[in-house]
């Protein structure tokens, strides 16, 4: 056809476009497994590095780094040379741990993977447990698929036991496998907990644990991460959540490691209770329980992000619970914090705090009042008039919740501390849901108007600020509640003389 | 099959522009494509023109504008629209050239354009927020982590080569967009287009040579880029009009003939008369330095060298004896060259429209950019636009007479306004760059608060300046030159150009210094033509801004 033609010829006469886009592609492929392996490169702990150094040195010095083909990775690896099953095992684990193609398709369809669990209960090895648990971890690190496959070669029996190994870096390893394998979701996690993972996982964060072989504290830090983000897998993921009295016995270590000094343990550990309180209120009760909420509190206002992030979730979460539990929260001091969170800077802080806020402000009159009490009303006026869009989107349900529960005074004191003029600003969003929130707060604002007998004082302020032609223009809206609720609106307070 | 849908064509105020523009609307229509038309003068124009249509199209063709923006950007497109670009405004920006869903780029393939490569500039920017990130982000931990062999040795190595590939992306990125300059003439690489779908015509092949020719006229190519692209041209044009030359009878009326000619470098002289062309011209006035008494006694010296009457060459030309005219070519040129004028002669083409009227392709573009520029009747400046693309159309003779002497008063204009500027010693080194500013009051000053008037003027002026100075250190240097805007805002236009000199490369870096100038000072200025060397300047910020661009490239 002879547009198509001609389009064609479009082309070429520009750049050979076609040329790029393969190029484009391609980059695109690679820079973005690239970011993918810097990504988890960051979770990478101190401890091992040394370790491995430590360990390539004493390797090296045994014997020269040797290149294996597949082939006869297979073979050493089945064969009965405990030497090359080690070298094998070695240049299996060397590949599966280099920044690029790390082949671990490959080496799963080699069908050593079996091999590989049996040399982990090798006990007098412990060189040959150590590569076989790091090369299953690596394994385990990848698709859904290639975690099934160290599952299903029977590694996680294997890997529990080793957690009790008496050298360090091998249950160190243990605990980092276990960890990818409770990544995967809620099945794998369950499995997990059902072959009683919990009680050693434990046992090496408690100070009753013998430490040998222990050399450096640097050292113990490091483990202590992984194991935390290990326990933060197994609290994470719903449909189901994690079992119950599974929660009950991490709850306590947990809210040890929370009080430690590290940041990354106290973010991993943070996190771990943000999965825990994004439940149903018993969960969040059990949380609450523990007492942590003041420590919750005082780490929201922490400057690492990589903290404060997950505490700010945690005490989210807890908010949206009941009255009784939101009060705890209240009581163990978050809207002192809010109110520098609500101007972080940062729009997804901002976003979460303003969703925290809103839930605090669902709550009864007397929340509502310290609310007010702590000065969380100007922040909140802040954010509705120049935050990022979702952000606004809370601070508007913020105002809508606040306007359902508070008393008429404190309704006054809202709209004293400058909420209408951003509010009304707002009916401008595209957002229908948004606008239609929006419009029952306006409602709302004017039942207490009423019964104050300031009704016209409202409309006057309300015209004053644009925002009859605002809810005029909304008449016309394409979305039919959006039109009734503004209609109504008109129709009610408008029509007048 | 994608364009039977409308297609928006968005023109820049240009002559090369309006003849690109022909040339495609002759192939719309050929293909029954239904296409808007909106001239543009500059981004601000662009900008509203893309919101104003932004609903109704999806293509959007733009010529002469766009090619050295971030057009994405810019103009925050949706992403099923797609913009077309032939623009011969260098350097084209680097995001456009690698953008290969949105924007196409109509370049001519042997055009050197010198990209940098995709892979010293581009980085995976998700790649580069995560990194910049990594430190303290408060993103939810990864579900699996992979453990690695020696990484943070690798870690550190990696951080310090994006440092290295950074300083080294700006210092390509600098050297690409340091200086502007212009391509292969729009009109020519769309009548390159015209002719791999094999419908070119004489008259696409005519607005293409208008196009080059307009490019030559500007001073927007090297000497050497026009005489490679008069090659080319001239190939098309004896493939076009071969016929012709052993079919006498075939001349009618209403047929077209195009040549190729050595012809002089005299604007206008075959509708003027050479007297006249002769003082107008930028070439001979400059050499001859006509500003001058001296000069004026040099002229007259030169016309009785020729040895024409003075009767005769004030007359029009068409009017001339003919027995002079004969040999007149040759005898120019042997006089001119006795003066110092060795290139008076410039390789062109000529068009025949039946038996009486020819126009060389100077003309056409003296009188077309005059008529998008007229500033005699105050009329909007989509009535000059659409009165100039007429006057392209062969129909429409009167329209390009009417350019005609429209644009002998610019020259005259301009003429007058460059002896005035060198009498009074207008011109001033300030150190780095040559001044020339107009007051308000001067006459003609609302002609030159026209871009391509005043470029036009800057160009002959500093030419001018060049063979009046004796200073050599000025001869090498560029020009900046302010003329009024608008007096009720209080703004003045302002234009860069280049040094005058023989090898010129014709290319412009006052860009990029107006804008560092502005950026530093806070000068309100706007950048909203097409070309970066000529932006819009607040009255009050301009001792500041001067001073700025002194230091900059001092």
């Amino acid at each position: 056809n002879k547009s198509d033609e001609r389009m064609k010829k479009f082309k070429n006469k520009g750049k050979d476009a076609a040329a790029l886009r393969r190029r484009r592609v391609e980059v695109n492929v690679e820079l973005r497994k690239a970011k993918k392996d810097e990504q988890i490169l960051k979770r990478r702990s101190i401890s091992f590095r040394l370790l491995d150094e430590n360990l390539n040195e004493e390797r090296e010095k045994r014997n020269e780094i040797i290149q294996l083909s597949l082939e006869e990775i297979v073979e050493a690896v089945n064969g009965n040379n405990a030497e090359l099953q080690l070298q094998a095992t070695q240049a299996t684990r060397r590949m599966l741990s280099r920044q690029k193609d790390p082949l671990i398709n490959e080496i799963i369809e080699l069908g050593i993977i079996p091999r590989l669990v049996e040399f982990l209960i090798h006990a007098d090895n412990p060189p040959l447990q150590f590569e076989a648990a790091w090369a299953l971890t690596n394994i385990a690190s990848g698709t859904s698929d290639q975690t099934r496959a160290v599952v299903e070669g029977n590694a996680i029996p294997a890997f529990i036991s080793l957690l009790s190994s008496p050298h360090m870096h091998i249950s160190e390893q243990s605990v980092w496998a276990l960890g990818n394998i409770a990544g995967d979701g809620p099945l794998y996690r369950d499995a997990l907990i059902k072959c009683n993972v919990i009680p050693p996982l434990l046992a090496l964060v408690s100070p009753a644990t013998p430490v040998n072989n222990l050399p450096s504290l640097v050292f113990q830090v490091g483990f202590l991460r992984n194991i935390t983000w290990t326990l933060s897998n197994l609290c994470r993921n719903k449909n189901p959540y994690p079992p119950l009295d599974a929660v009950k016995k991490m709850l306590p270590v947990l809210i040890r490691l929370i009080k430690h000094e590290d940041k990354d343990i106290i973010s991993d550990s943070c996190w771990a209770v943000s999965y825990l309180t994004d439940g149903s209120n018993d969960r969040i009760q059990i949380v609450v329980d523990t007492g942590i909420l003041p420590r919750l509190v005082e780490l929201m206002a922490s400057p690492e992000l990589l903290v404060m992030t997950p505490a700010l979730r945690a005490i989210g979460n807890v908010v949206t619970g009941t009255d009784e539990q939101t009060q705890a929260a209240i009581d163990a001091g978050v809207l002192a914090v809010l109110p520098s969170l609500l101007r972080h800077g940062k729009p997804t802080i901002e976003k979460e705090a303003a969703w925290a806020l809103s839930n605090i402000a669902a709550g009864p009159s007397q929340q509502i009042q310290q609310l007010i009490m702590c000065g969380l009303l100007p922040p909140l006026v802040e954010l509705l008039d120049k935050g990022d869009f979702k952000a606004q989107k809370e601070a508007v349900w913020a105002v809508a919740n606040f306007t359902m529960g508070g008393t008429v005074e404190q309704v006054v004191e809202l709209v004293r501390s400058g909420v209408l003029k951003p509010l009304l600003n707002l009916l401008l969003a595209k957002d229908s849901k948004t606008i239609l929130v929006i419009l029952d707060t306006i409602s709302n604002l004017f039942r207490a108007a009423e019964k104050l007998g300031e009704t016209e004082r409202l409309c006057l302020l309300v015209e004053e600020l644009d925002g009859l032609e605002k809810i005029e223009a909304l008449q016309t809206h394409d979305n039919n509640m959006v039109y009734k609720a503004a209609l109504n609106i008109i129709e009610k307070y408008f029509s007048g003389e | 099959l994608l364009f039977l849908q409308r297609v928006l064509l968005l023109v820049a105020s240009d002559v090369d522009a309006l003849c690109a523009c022909k040339i495609l609307q002759a192939l719309f229509q050929c293909d029954h494509v239904q296409y808007t038309l909106v001239p543009v003068s500059g981004w601000q124009e662009l900008e509203t023109a893309f919101l104003e249509h932004k609903d109704q199209f999806k293509y959007f063709v733009l010529i002469n504008c766009g090619a050295n923006v971030d057009l994405l950007e810019i103009l925050q497109p949706e992403e099923d629209t797609f913009f077309f670009v032939c623009d011969s405004h260098r350097p084209i920006n680097v995001v456009n050239v690698y953008n290969d869903t949105q924007i196409k780029l109509l370049v001519k393939q042997d055009d050197d354009i010198n990209v940098p490569a995709y892979d010293d500039i581009f980085r995976d920017e998700e790649d580069e927020e995560e990194d910049s990130e990594k430190e303290s982000d408060g993103s939810e931990p990864s579900e699996k982590r992979r453990r690695f062999e020696g990484d943070v040795i690798e870690r550190t190595m990696k951080r310090r080569q994006r440092r290295e590939w950074e300083a080294r992306r700006q210092e390509i990125l600098f050297d690409y967009e340091q200086y502007e300059y212009h391509g292969t003439s729009s009109a020519m690489v769309m009548f390159d287009l015209a002719w791999i779908m094999s419908k070119d015509l004489n008259d696409m092949l005519w607005w293409a040579i208008v196009g080059l020719t307009d490019q030559w006229v500007q001073d927007k190519i090297t000497q050497m880029k026009y005489v490679t692209d008069i090659g080319i041209l001239q190939r098309h044009v004896s493939r076009h009009n071969h016929r012709n030359e052993d079919e006498e009878n075939s001349l009618s009326i209403d047929c077209m003939r195009i040549a190729f000619e050595y012809d002089l470098r005299l604007a206008l002289y075959q509708h003027w008369s050479l007297y006249e062309s002769l003082c107008n011209t930028s070439y001979t006035s400059a050499s001859l330095k006509l500003w001058s008494v001296q000069g004026q006694k040099r002229l007259h010296e030169l016309l009785a060298d020729m040895g024409l009457p003075l009767k005769q060459v004030r007359q029009k030309f068409n009017s001339m004896d003919m027995s002079l005219k004969e040999n007149l070519l040759e005898m120019i040129e042997e006089s001119a060259n006795k003066f110092g004028m060795k290139d008076l002669r410039v390789q062109t083409f000529s068009i025949h429209f039946g038996f009486k009227n020819k126009f060389s392709a100077s003309d056409i573009v003296y009188a077309t950019a005059s008529l998008m520029e007229n500033i005699e009747k105050e009329e909007p400046e989509t009535t000059n636009f659409i009165k100039a693309l007429d006057s392209l159309s062969r129909g429409n003779l009167d329209k390009l007479h009417q350019g005609l002497e429209l644009a002998k008063k610019q020259l005259r204009a301009i003429q007058q306004t460059v002896a005035s500027c060198i009498c009074t010693n207008l011109v001033i080194s300030q150190g780095p760059f040559l001044y020339c500013s107009l007051m308000e009051g001067t006459p003609d000053v609302k002609l030159f608060s026209k871009p391509v008037s005043l470029c036009l003027l800057s160009k002959y002026l500093l030419k001018s300046f060049v063979c009046s100075t004796k200073n050599k250190r000025c001869k090498l240097l560029p020009l900046v030159m302010a003329a009024p805007m608008d007096v009720e805002q209080g703004t003045v236009i302002m234009v860069g150009i280049p040094p005058e000199t023989e090898s010129s490369d014709k290319k412009n870096f006052f860009g990029r210094a107006f804008e560092k100038a502005a950026d530093s000072t806070n000068s309100r200025t706007l950048h909203n033509h097409f070309d970066m060397s000529i932006i819009e300047l607040k009255m009050e910020d301009r001792s500041k801004f001067l001073d700025a661009l002194i230091s900059l490239l001092s």
